[in-house]
């Protein structure tokens, strides 16, 4: 496998991943930069992007992507990482399977474990992202 | 996308590390290949797009290690499970399994239990007691005086005190020496009577010399010892747990002994017995008189080397000493010999050989039970052996058919083993309760964790190894023949010589115990059956010191009579002696005098013979039970004034005056005190003085009234049940005797059952051994008969369709398992007369290869075995032939 030329190791627990936020300036141009987010969002935009469905790990980047019209690009090596933790924590068992190629493909699809976890985890986003929103907007009656 | 189709995780072979690296990159593989067709619909060329796709990618190196790293955790997880899976598989199989055998399961269980927890436990009183160096320091060091006068017929005996200060005085070999002499005091309190308190008085250094500091507090200062110095006192480790509750304020604190403070200045440690067990230790005091007193000789001595002496050394000058004191006091000393003994030899000497018998005991049933274990394993191989071929023609693997064998013997083990631990434990209490009390250090004995793990080891490798036997074949399991030929293999007839073998040496070591035992019940009848002299039932004794409350001989003999009084005045009781020495007494005051026959030429200096001289009243020998054999007993008009009197035992008589009359001599001897002349007026019969084997002994009494001592026992004979009025008869004293603390008080049955104490113990446990021994090897000789019936079924069915009766074919069963033990019973015979020879120190007047019991014991293993074959005999005879013979 070639080399990639860029990037720092991506592995390690203490590390966040990177997650490339496409800001854009005012003229609506993207200025790459990078975020570093927590595993933990990581691993709950994947959960939620495989409810319901089962995809491979190529999917489920485009699918993301797509979600977010593209202010949000996760690096895909953080993105495998994450997948194969996940699989070893029991949230998502993994089986082989033929993609669109026609080559071996790893299918991806939640565990009840995993479903679970989606839940717990987004209320606990989401009452955090509520907490922040609220600081942040101006103060209502 | 498409659907996945791949085979489920469970029939997949074990996932290499490289299969998981492959798969990773296959992975990663296909998510570029995407992304680079994705970047070329997007216009890029295709080395833009692979580049760029590599980009995307991030840290590739660093993902793949990761990706691996996380599966291969992973897989080995999932490993794990499914091993656990198997293995409880396994396990709940064998439960089942063994729960459709219960018998088989109980057995084996109970086998082991038995064979690790009996085992463990007299193996750890025995180890504990024997094997362990004693706690002392350095006792190799430390030497036991003792004096021997082969004049006296006596082979050790205590010392002397003035003895003792002449080889303290003259020895060089030791670095220190100690005499201990037996004391006594009145625990006195404000509520409550007083009660006796036995003391050891121990000379300067003491403690150091013996290697026994106390635990607590100090020994003793050397300004303790003198003559008025305030008293003080060191615990014993017993009475401090026991009075004091163990209580660490105790020490610096005071205690009241015979009413006067005594300061408490520290513990001794528990293992301290020597001696004897004792309640204190207190500082002697040297009275003036007794450093030159070399009669009294009741007191012992203990002495360390000095660095570089060997106790040959030590003994070689200690003879010296001996032999130059006898020449400067001929009159004391002229026989007079010492004897120097190692301190570890003292200690454990007596119990030594017995301990060891003990030892060879559960080594013997510890065998047994893993014979039984691994024959009761060989039994249940055969029936294995078809369902194991099932299992093997379906596929399992050679290492799960194995696991499985080991799951069921695991289990047995398991739980055997864990039974085996709860009665290790309830075993050595047991035993420690059963023990006699002079058994060294017996109140620091638990589980030793050693041995437990030996029997368990033991054990548990014969369970499995033996639960193995169907699978420990050369190769592969015979398939085939245990599915045709039920049972029939050629290794099932293998099988049964190995477990006739082993069911022959259960046999053999069984028996070797049980003429062991066998011959110690003989010797402890033949000691009962001794003629005591005397009659012991319904008598109680009580022993006390009249001196400190009753100062003047007159005092003392109306305090005696007082009480006699107050006990004849007691409901039940019929009448009352009293004596100085009491037979099987353990405090009895037997001390000894010269006796000289008057007109008779004096004997040169050192070849007088001496007596043991009693006190009694008029009323003892009656009480006693014990017959006049000549002239007349004591009587009231034998009073102070009136000439003096004595009696003799039979066997002064025969020493002294062996062809004459006795009645009518005068013979001189002193009865504590100077000698003075006596009038022979009777002679009592002889009694064993100490114990069931001691022999009787020149004895002379002489009349309470004639020489008014303060040291007396009271024999009190009732009516019947003497042990219920024990509680009325000490008030009584009290009343008549206020103050007066009871030192000893005893049935004469309990004084005689006490010197039985150790003797019973051995019995009670080699006896205990034979049975359990027993029981297995007739359950071993059980199983086999019917697992070689099993196999003959087809056999014995031929013979009752040929007109064979029932009890033909039971007699021939019988004769079978008789047969079976008799291999047994010549090997036990062979090994007990070899073994038993080591026994002969416990035996008393009974030898190891006695007729009797040898052959007393091998008929009843031989109707044991014919016991053990008669249920499979029945069960044999009540085939049905014809069934039998189409189920084959």
């Amino acid at each position: 496998m070639p080399r990639s030329p860029v990037g720092q190791g991506a592995g390690g627990s203490q590390e966040g991943y990177y997650i490339r936020f496409l800001a854009k300036d005012p003229e609506g141009i993207p200025v790459a930069d990078s975020l570093q987010l927590l595993r933990g969002t990581l691993d709950i935009l994947i959960l939620k992007t495989l409810a319901g469905s089962r995809l491979h790990g190529y999917a489920i980047a485009s699918r993301i992507a797509a979600r977010t019209r593209g202010a949000l690009a996760i690096e895909d090596g953080a993105l495998y990482q994450s997948l194969h933790r996940m699989a070893e924590r029991g949230w998502v068992e993994a089986e082989w399977g033929h993609g669109e190629t026609g080559k071996r493909a790893r299918f991806y699809q939640l565990t009840e474990a995993g479903r679970r976890q989606l839940r717990v985890e987004t209320a606990n986003w989401l009452r955090y992202a509520e907490a922040v929103f609220r600081v942040l907007q101006p103060d209502a009656a | 996308m498409s659907e996945p189709a791949e085979r489920p995780r469970r029939f997949q072979g074990p996932i290499t590390p490289g299969q998981i690296r492959a798969d990773v990159d296959d992975e990663i593989w296909f998510h570029l290949e995407m992304r680079i067709e994705e970047l070329i619909r997007e216009g890029r060329s295709p080395a833009q797009a692979r580049e760029e796709a590599v980009r995307m990618f991030g840290d590739l190196e660093g993902t793949r290690a990761e990706m691996s790293a996380a599966d291969r955790r992973r897989e080995r997880r999932a490993r794990r499970r499914d091993y656990l899976g198997e293995v409880l598989q396994d396990l709940t199989h064998a439960h089942r399994q063994l729960r459709r055998r219960p018998a088989f399961a109980m057995v084996a269980v109970l086998t082991l239990a038995v064979g690790i927890g009996a085992n463990t436990a007299v193996f750890s009183v025995a180890d504990h007691v024997v094997l362990r160096p004693l706690p002392y320091e350095a006792p190799e060091r430390v030497l036991a005086i003792w004096e021997v006068d082969p004049r006296a017929g006596q082979a050790r005996r205590e010392v002397a005190p003035g003895n003792f200060v002449s080889w303290r005085d003259r020895a060089r070999s030791f670095a220190s020496m100690a005499l201990i002499q037996p004391d006594g005091f009145d625990l006195t309190s404000p509520d409550g009577p007083p009660a006796a308190v036995r003391s050891w008085g121990v000379t300067e250094g003491f403690f150091e010399t013996i290697g026994a500091r106390p635990i607590l507090g100090r020994s003793f200062l050397p300004e303790e010892h003198a003559l008025n110095a305030p008293r003080a006192v060191i615990l014993s480790h017993r009475m401090w747990q026991q009075r004091y509750g163990s209580d660490p304020k105790i020490v610096g604190g005071t205690i009241q002994l015979d009413f006067a403070p005594a300061t408490v200045v520290g513990v001794a440690p528990p293992w301290l017995q020597y001696p004897d067990e004792s309640d204190l230790y207190n500082p002697k005091r040297w009275n003036p008189n007794e450093e030159t007193d070399r009669r009294s000789a009741y007191m012992y001595a203990v002495a360390r080397l000095g660095p570089g002496a060997t106790p040959a050394q030590a003994q070689a000058e200690l003879d010296a000493i001996a032999a130059r004191l006898a020449a400067e006091y001929p009159a004391t000393n002229a026989s007079v010999r010492v004897s120097a003994v190692p301190f570890e030899e003292q200690v454990l000497g007596d119990v030594r050989p017995a301990l060891m018998v003990l030892l060879v005991a559960v080594g013997f049933v510890l065998l047994i039970a893993c014979a039984n274990v691994a024959s009761l394993l060989l039994a249940r191989a055969a029936e294995r052996e078809r369902e194991l071929a099932v299992r093997a023609a379906l596929g399992a693997a050679r290492t799960r058919l194995i696991r499985q064998l080991v799951a069921e013997s695991l289990l047995l083990a398991l739980v055997g083993g864990a039974a085996g631990i709860a009665l290790a434990y309830a075993g050595v209490q047991a035993l420690v309760a059963l023990s006699p009390p002079n058994l060294p250090r017996l109140d620091t004995i638990s589980v030793d964790g050693r041995i437990l793990w030996f029997a368990l080891a033991t054990s548990l490798l014969t369970a499995v190894l033996f639960g193995l036997a169907p699978a420990l074949r050369a190769s592969r399991p015979d398939l085939l023949s245990p599915l045709r030929a039920a049972g029939r293999t050629f290794g099932a007839i293998e099988r049964l010589g190995l477990r006739r073998v082993l069911v022959g040496g259960e046999v053999a070591l069984a028996l070797v115990l049980l003429i062991g035992a066998g011959l110690l019940v003989r010797s402890f009848m033949t000691l009962l059956d001794n003629d005591l002299g005397f009659a012991p039932e319904n008598r109680a004794t009580f022993q006390v010191f009249l001196w400190d409350l009753n100062p003047t001989p007159e005092q003392r003999l109306q305090r005696v009579q007082a009480i006699t009084d107050a006990f004849l005045a007691t409901p039940g009781v019929e009448a009352v002696g009293i004596g100085t020495a009491i037979p099987f007494h353990p405090s009895a005051i037997d001390p000894m005098s010269n006796l000289v026959v008057e007109g008779r030429p004096v004997p040169e200096t050192g070849a007088e013979q001496r007596v043991y001289t009693t006190i009694v009243s008029p009323e003892y020998f009656r009480v006693m039970g014990i017959p006049l054999r000549a002239g007349r007993g004591f009587s009231a008009t034998d009073r102070a004034d009136a000439p003096r009197v004595a009696l003799i035992s039979e066997a002064a008589a025969r020493r002294y005056l062996p062809d004459e009359d006795p009645v009518g001599q005068q013979v001189r001897f002193g009865v504590m005190g100077a000698p003075q002349t006596w009038e022979i007026v009777g002679v009592v019969g002889n009694v064993r003085p100490v114990t069931l084997d001691s022999d009787p002994r020149p004895e002379v009494f002489v009349p309470l009234a004639q020489t008014a001592n303060g040291s007396v026992t009271f024999v009190v004979k009732a009516r019947d049940a003497v042990a219920k009025l024990i509680p009325a008869l000490r008030r009584q004293l009290w009343a008549a005797a206020p103050n007066q603390t009871i030192y000893y008080e005893a049935t004469v049955e309990g004084l005689i059952s006490h010197t039985l104490a150790e003797r019973r113990f051995h019995l009670l446990v080699l006896g205990a051994f034979s049975v359990v021994a027993l029981t297995l090897a007739t359950i071993g000789v059980y199983g086999l008969i019917t697992y070689s019936m099993s196999l003959r079924t087809g056999e014995i069915s031929v013979r009752m369709a040929l007109g064979a009766r029932a009890g033909e074919i039971m007699g021939m069963v019988v004769k079978d398992g008789v047969l079976l033990a008799l291999p047994g019973i010549l090997a036990g015979t062979v090994a007990a007369l070899v073994l038993t020879r080591f026994m002969r120190a416990m035996l008393y007047q009974v030898a190891p290869t006695d007729p009797r019991v040898y052959l007393q014991l091998v008929v009843l293993v031989l109707l044991l075995a014919a016991v053990a074959a008669y249920a499979p005999a029945r069960r044999a005879a009540s085939i049905d032939p014809a069934r039998a013979l189409r189920e084959d």
